[in-house]
C-alpha cells in the first residue's frame, strides 16, 4: 500500500478524467399505479473519476451508492444528468452502441453467490461475455477463460466446476474474472468484499489492486466499510440520501473531514488506542426516506451541527430544548409520511384508539418537561393543535417556519475546502462557521471544526 | 480419480485437442465403424418398414402438392417456394461449413483468421470477420445456382421422373420382409381338432406367437436404445475433445435415480407401443376397428369340420363382452374363432389390446402436442412477463384471466365445433384440432404456475450481470431464466398430460373429440363404464390403469430429469467433495 500513498501525494498528475458525472439523478418510480412520489436514490451527484485511480463511495445503506454504481454501468436508467465516459454521454446510448460501450465498463457484484448463475459451469460464466460479443472463436474463448482464471488466482481445471463448489472468496474471483473478460477500462466494485469473510477480504482487495496495476484499470469502489475505503481508495466521496456530501483525497478526508456527516461517520469508528482523545459526534436516528427527503440540506434532520435560527426576542435555546423540539418534529414528520388508511383516519376523527398515539399526548411527553420562550411556546402549541385536527402537514410547515433554520430552507452548495476537496454544508459559509453554539456541553468536541 | 483428471486437463491445456471430429474419427476409426455397422444392421432389420413409411409420407405430400400444382395460379408460388427453400438450404449448409471450419481452429484455409483470434485481441478478432464477406457472396451465388437448377428441374418435369424411379425402388424395398412384421411371426391361424395350429408361426399357439412377437419388438427397440447409449459411451471415451462435461453428471445422476428409471421404463413401453402399434396387436386396427367388414379371416368350423372364411365384423358380433358370462371374452383368452385376446374384447367384439396399442399413438400425439404447445406458450409468456414486467405482464395477465374466465368445457366445445370443418379439423381424425384447442385453452393454467417462479428468477443478480455485459434478451431468458423453470415445466407438464388424456376421453364421450371408430384410451374407459361391476370389468379397468401408469411414468421421468439437471442435487453424494474445491481462496 506504499504504492497507494505515493499516488495520493500527486493526485492531479494522474491522467485526465475517464468518467465525468454531472448532476446525475436516478429515481425509482413509485410502485403505485397513480400518484406516489419517486424514490430519489441518486439526486444530483457530480464528480469525476480519473484514469487509473480508485474512487471510493461510502455511505449508510440506502444512501443510493449502489444505484449510483448501477447507473454508471447503465443497469439503471438515469433520470437526469449525464455520465461522460471518455467524452461520450453514455446515458443516451442505446442498441448496438450501448452494447459496444458495455465492454468498457463492468460491475463486480456484492454477493458473489447471487451474481453467478449456479446452473452454469465456471467456464460458461466467464465465457458468456465473450460469446455475447462474438469475441474470437470457441477455441480462443476457451483459452481466454483459462488465462482469466489464472489471472484472478484460480486454476484452469476449475473450468468445468460449478460455482457452488467454491468458497465465497473464490466465487468473487470468478465474478471478477467475468467482469474482466471483455478487457474493460472501468470497473464498478459494488461492495466487493462485504459479503466475504474478514480473512478473505484482504486477499480480494489485494487481488483488485494487483489487477489495477497490471491492467491499468479505473475503479469506482462502493463500500460502507470505511476502513476498506481508506485502505484502497485514492479519493473518497461520501453519500447521504442521494447526495454527495463530501469528496476529497482519501487521506485528507479521513484525517480532516470537512462535512458534519463525514465527521459523524468517522467518529463511529472505534479507535484502537483507548487513551486517544475521543471526539464523539453521534448520529441520531435513522436516515429519512429517500421518497421524501428533507427540504434544504438532506442531513438537516440528523445533523449534530445544524445551524439554529435566531428566535424572536433574541433567545438562545439550550441544547436540551432544541433536542426536545427536534424529537417532536421527527414524530410529526414520521406521522405525516406514514400510510394512514381511511379507516384509521375515521377512527381518529371519532376519537377511537388508533395505532398512533395522539399528537397532544406525544407533545406532552416530549415537550412537557421543558420550558420555552413565549414565541416558541406559541408556535409549538399552534402546531400541536393543527396536528390534533389531523393536519399534520400544516403543523410541520408551522414549525418549519418558526424554528427551521437555513439548513432546512436552503440546499447547501458545494464548497471547496482544500486541494480537490469539496463539501456541501452551510457551515462552510463565513456567517455560520462558528459551531460553538450547538456544541456547548459536548465532551471534547473542541477542535472538531477547526478545519472549517 | 478427479485429481488425475485435473492433472491431465491441466497438462493438456496449452495443446488442447484441436482436431475436428472428422480428424479424430480418422485417427481412430474402429469404434466409429463398428458403431455405424451396428446401426446399419439395426436399420436393415426394419428396412421394409422404413421404406414403407417414407413411401406413405411421400405419397401424402405428393397428393397434396399435386393438388396445389393443378390449381394453375398457385404453381408459380410453389416454384418460388421451392427456389427459396433451395436458397435457404444452401446458405444454411454453407454457414454450417463455415462454423465447422472456425471450430476446427487450425483448418487449412481458415488458418489466418483463427490465428488472429487466438491472439486474444478483441479488435483483431473483429477484423477477422471481415474476410468472411466474400464467402457470403459465394453463398449467394451457389444458392442462386441451386435454386435455378431446382426450378428448371421442376419445369421440365425431371422431378416427376425422379419421383417415379424413387417410388419404384421404395415400393420394392417396402415389400422386403422385416423382423417385426406380422407375417414373420404370425399369430393368426386356426386349430384343427387334433390340436395342431395352422397358419401360425412354427405352429405355435396364437398366444405364444403373439407373445413372441411382442418380445421381439421390445427387444429390438431395447437394442436401439442400448446401441445409442453405447454410441454415447464410445464417443465419450474415444472421440470427445474433453474428458468430462457437465452433461456427464446429468447422465450419471439419472443412472442412480430409481424413480426416474421407473418412469423411463414406463415411457419407453408406451412409446414403443405407439411406434409399433400396427404390429403389436394380435390383429390390426384396420381389420378390427376401421373396416371389419372388408377384412376376412379363416377359422376351423367345428360343425362343418372345415376351414371357413368369415368377415371380421361378423365374427366380432359373436365375441362381444357385454357384462355377463355368456357374452364375455376376458383377458388372456381365446374366442370361439380361435382368436387370442390378451386383454379381452370390447363391447362390440373387437380386440381391446389392438384398440389400446392403436390408441397409444393417438393419446401420445394429442397429449404431447397439446402439452408441448401449451407448455411452450406458457413458458414464453412467463419469461416475457417476468423479464419485462409492467405493461407486458399486465396484458398477459388480462389475456390469461380472460381465457380462464370462460368455462373451459364450454370453450372446448365451442372451438371444437366451430373448427371441425376446417382443414385443421381434418387432420388425424380431429386429434390435432383437439390438441390445439386444449393447448389454447390450457396455457393460462400452466403460465400461472410458471409466472411466480419466473418473477423470482428475473430478480436474480446474475441477470443484471448478464445485462451488464450486453447479453441479448433472448439469450438471458434462455440461459439464465429458462433452466430454473425447467423443473416446474417438467412437473406441471407431466401433471397436465394426464389431464389432457382425460379431457380427450371426456370430450370423446360427449361425441366431440375423437370420433367413433378411432381408438382412443378414454373412449375405451367410457365404453366399458357400464360393465365395470360385471364380468366385463376389463374394458374400463385396463385402459384406466394404463392411463394412470403412463401419467405416473411421465411424472416420474419429469421428477428424475429435474433432479438430474440440478447440479446441486449431487453435492452430498460427490465421492470427493473436498477434492472438488480448488485449494486456497
Amino acid at each position: 500500500m506504499s504504492e497507494r500513498a505515493a499516488r495520493v501525494e500527486q493526485p492531479d498528475e494522474r491522467g485526465d478524467p475517464l468518467v465525468v458525472v454531472d448532476e446525475l439523478r436516478s429515481y425509482y418510480e413509485s410502485e403505485r399505479l397513480l400518484g406516489g412520489k419517486p424514490v430519489k436514490a441518486v439526486d444530483g451527484v457530480s464528480f469525476e473519476i480519473r484514469r487509473g485511480e480508485t474512487l471510493g463511495i461510502v455511505g449508510e445503506s440506502g444512501c443510493g451508492k449502489t444505484t449510483l454504481g448501477r447507473t454508471l454501468v447503465r443497469l439503471e436508467e438515469a433520470t437526469d444528468g449525464t455520465v461522460r465516459y471518455d467524452g461520450t454521454d453514455v446515458t443516451t446510448l442505446s442498441g448496438t452502441e450501448l452494447k459496444r460501450w458495455r465492454k468498457n465498463a463492468q460491475l463486480v457484484f456484492q454477493d458473489p453467490t447471487a451474481s453467478l448463475n449456479e446452473r452454469q459451469t465456471v467456464g460458461a460464466v466467464i465465457r458468456e461475455p465473450l460469446e455475447a460479443h462474438s469475441w474470437g472463436d470457441p477455441h480462443s474463448r476457451r483459452e481466454r477463460v483459462y488465462d482469466l482464471l489464472e489471472l484472478v488466482g484460480l486454476a484452469p481445471e476449475h473450468y468445468y466446476r460449478y460455482p457452488h463448489q467454491f468458497s465465497g472468496g473464490q466465487k468473487q474471483r470468478i465474478g471478477i474474472a467475468r467482469a474482466l473478460a471483455l478487457e474493460p477500462d472501468f470497473l464498478v466494485l459494488d461492495e466487493p468484499v462485504s459479503a466475504l469473510d474478514v480473512s478473505v477480504q484482504a486477499k480480494i482487495l489485494n487481488l483488485l489492486s494487483d489487477l489495477q496495476a497490471e491492467l491499468d484499470l479505473t475503479y469506482l469502489l462502493i463500500a460502507h466499510d470505511l476502513s476498506v475505503v481508506r485502505h484502497v481508495c485514492d479519493r473518497v466521496g461520501v453519500m447521504y440520501l442521494g447526495k454527495l456530501m463530501e469528496l476529497g483525497p482519501s487521506e485528507e478526508l479521513f484525517s480532516d473531514p470537512a462535512n458534519p456527516y463525514t465527521q459523524s461517520l468517522l467518529s463511529a469508528i472505534p479507535k484502537p488506542d483507548p487513551s486517544a482523545p475521543f471526539q464523539r459526534l453521534p448520529l441520531r436516528g435513522t436516515p429519512p426516506s429517500p421518497r421524501d427527503p428533507p427540504s434544504g440540506c438532506v442531513f438537516s434532520t440528523r445533523c449534530p451541527l445544524k445551524i439554529r435560527p435566531d428566535i424572536e426576542g433574541n433567545h438562545d435555546l439550550s441544547r436540551a430544548q432544541w433536542e426536545a423540539i427536534d424529537r417532536f418534529r421527527e414524530v410529526l414528520r414520521e406521522r405525516d409520511l406514514a400510510d394512514v388508511t381511511f379507516v384509521e383516519r375515521l377512527r381518529e376523527r371519532l376519537g377511537l384508539s388508533t395505532r398512533f398515539t395522539p399528537i397532544p399526548t406525544v407533545a406532552e411527553e416530549l415537550l412537557g418537561d421543558v420550558s420555552f420562550p413565549d414565541s416558541v411556546e406559541a408556535a409549538l402549541s399552534r402546531a400541536v393543535d393543527r396536528a390534533a385536527e389531523g393536519e399534520v402537514s400544516a403543523a410541520r410547515a408551522e414549525l418549519a417556519d418558526a424554528l427551521g433554520g437555513v439548513c432546512e430552507r436552503e440546499q447547501p452548495v458545494r464548497h471547496d475546502v482544500g486541494e480537490g476537496h469539496s463539501s456541501r454544508c452551510h457551515r462552510h459559509l463565513e456567517a455560520y462557521a462558528d459551531a460553538d453554539d450547538v456544541l456547548e456541553g459536548e465532551d471534547g468536541v473542541g477542535g472538531v471544526l477547526e478545519g472549517l | 480419480m478427479t485429481g488425475e483428471r485435473d492433472q491431465h486437463r491441466n497438462a493438456g491445456r496449452r495443446h488442447l485437442d484441436e482436431r475436428s471430429l472428422r480428424e479424430r474419427v480418422t485417427a481412430n476409426p474402429r469404434p466409429a465403424i463398428l458403431w455405424i455397422a451396428g446401426l446399419l444392421a439395426l436399420l436393415a432389420l426394419e428396412l421394409g418398414t422404413i421404406a414403407g413409411v417414407t413411401l406413405e409420407a411421400g405419397s401424402w405430400i405428393g397428393t397434396r402438392t399435386t393438388g396445389l400444382w393443378e390449381r394453375g395460379g398457385l404453381s408459380r408460388v410453389a416454384l418460388l417456394a421451392v427456389a427459396l427453400v433451395g436458397l435457404v438450404g444452401a446458405s444454411g449448409r454453407l454457414s454450417a461449413i463455415d462454423r465447422f471450419r472456425v471450430t476446427a481452429g487450425a483448418g487449412v484455409d481458415a488458418e489466418g483468421d483463427s490465428n488472429a483470434a487466438v491472439d486474444a485481441d478483441t479488435s483483431e478478432s473483429n477484423e477477422s470477420r471481415v474476410p468472411n464477406t466474400p464467402r457470403a457472396v459465394d453463398t449467394a451465388v451457389i444458392a442462386a445456382l441451386v435454386g435455378t437448377v431446382v426450378v428448371l428441374a421442376i419445369w421440365v418435369g425431371a422431378a416427376g421422373l425422379v419421383r417415379t424411379v424413387g417410388q419404384g425402388t421404395l415400393t420394392w424395398i417396402a415389400d422386403l420382409p422385416t423382423l417385426t412384421a406380422r407375417e414373420v411371426i404370425s399369430n393368426e391361424g386356426y386349430q384343427t381338432p387334433d390340436g395342431t395350429w395352422h397358419g401360425t408361426f412354427l405352429g405355435l399357439s396364437p398366444a405364444v406367437a403373439w407373445a413372441l412377437r411382442v418380445v421381439v419388438i421390445y427387444a429390438y427397440a431395447l437394442l436401439w436404445v442400448g446401441w445409442v447409449f453405447v454410441g454415447y459411451r464410445w464417443f465419450r471415451t474415444h472421440y470427445r475433445r474433453v474428458e468430462w462435461t457437465p452433461r456427464d453428471d446429468v447422465v450419471d445422476r439419472l443412472r442412480r435415480h430409481r424413480w426416474a428409471q421407473f418412469g423411463m421404463v414406463v415411457v419407453f413401453v408406451f412409446l414403443v407401443m405407439a411406434l409399433f402399434a400396427p404390429v403389436l396387436g394380435p390383429t390390426t386396427a384396420e381389420a378390427d376397428l376401421y373396416g371389419p367388414y372388408s377384412h376376412t379371416f379363416e377359422y376351423y368350423d367345428q360343425g362343418s369340420g372345415s376351414v371357413e372364411e368369415l368377415t371380421v365384423g361378423e365374427a366380432n358380433l359373436e365375441t362381444r363382452s357385454v357384462g355377463y358370462e355368456a357374452e364375455n371374452v376376458g383377458p388372456m383368452s381365446y374366442d370361439e374363432y380361435d382368436r387370442f385376446h390378451p386383454f379381452g374384447t370390447m363391447p362390440d367384439g373387437s380386440d381391446l389390446f389392438t384398440f389400446l396399442v392403436a390408441g397409444a399413438r393417438i393419446s401420445l400425439v394429442i397429449g404431447l402436442l397439446s402439452v408441448g404447445l401449451s407448455g411452450a406458450l406458457a413458458t414464453v409468456f412467463a419469461l416475457i412477463s417476468a423479464y419485462y414486467r409492467g405493461l407486458a405482464d399486465l396484458v398477459l395477465v388480462v389475456t390469461g384471466d380472460t381465457v380462464m374466465g370462460v368455462p373451459r368445457l364450454l370453450l372446448l366445445i365451442l372451438l371444437t365445433v366451430l373448427l371441425a370443418d376446417t382443414w385443421l379439423g381434418g387432420l388425424y381424425d380431429g386429434g390435432i384440432l383437439l390438441a390445439v384447442v386444449l393447448a389454447v385453452t390450457g396455457w393460462p393454467y400452466l403460465w400461472r404456475s410458471f409466472r411466480g417462479p419466473a418473477l423470482q428468477i428475473a430478480e436474480a443478480e446474475w441477470i443484471d450481470a448478464a445485462r451488464g455485459f450486453g447479453q441479448s434478451t433472448t439469450v438471458i431468458m434462455r440461459t439464465h431464466m429458462l433452466p430454473y423453470l425447467v423443473g416446474y415445466l417438467l412437473i406441471y407438464c407431466s401433471m397436465v398430460l394426464g389431464g389432457v388424456i382425460l379431457a380427450v376421453a371426456g370430450l370423446s364421450f360427449l361425441g366431440l373429440g375423437i370420433t367413433a371408430p378411432t381408438p382412443e384410451w378414454g373412449r375405451a374407459v367410457n365404453l366399458g363404464q357400464d360393465y365395470i361391476a360385471t364380468t366385463s370389468w376389463h374394458i374400463s379397468l385396463i385402459p384406466g390403469l394404463m392411463i394412470t401408469l403412463v401419467v405416473t411414468g411421465f411424472n416420474a421421468l419429469g421428477d428424475g430429469v429435474r433432479d438430474a439437471i440440478d447440479p446441486k442435487a449431487d453435492d452430498s453424494s460427490s465421492d470427493n467433495a473436498s477434492n472438488a474445491r480448488g485449494g486456497g481462496v
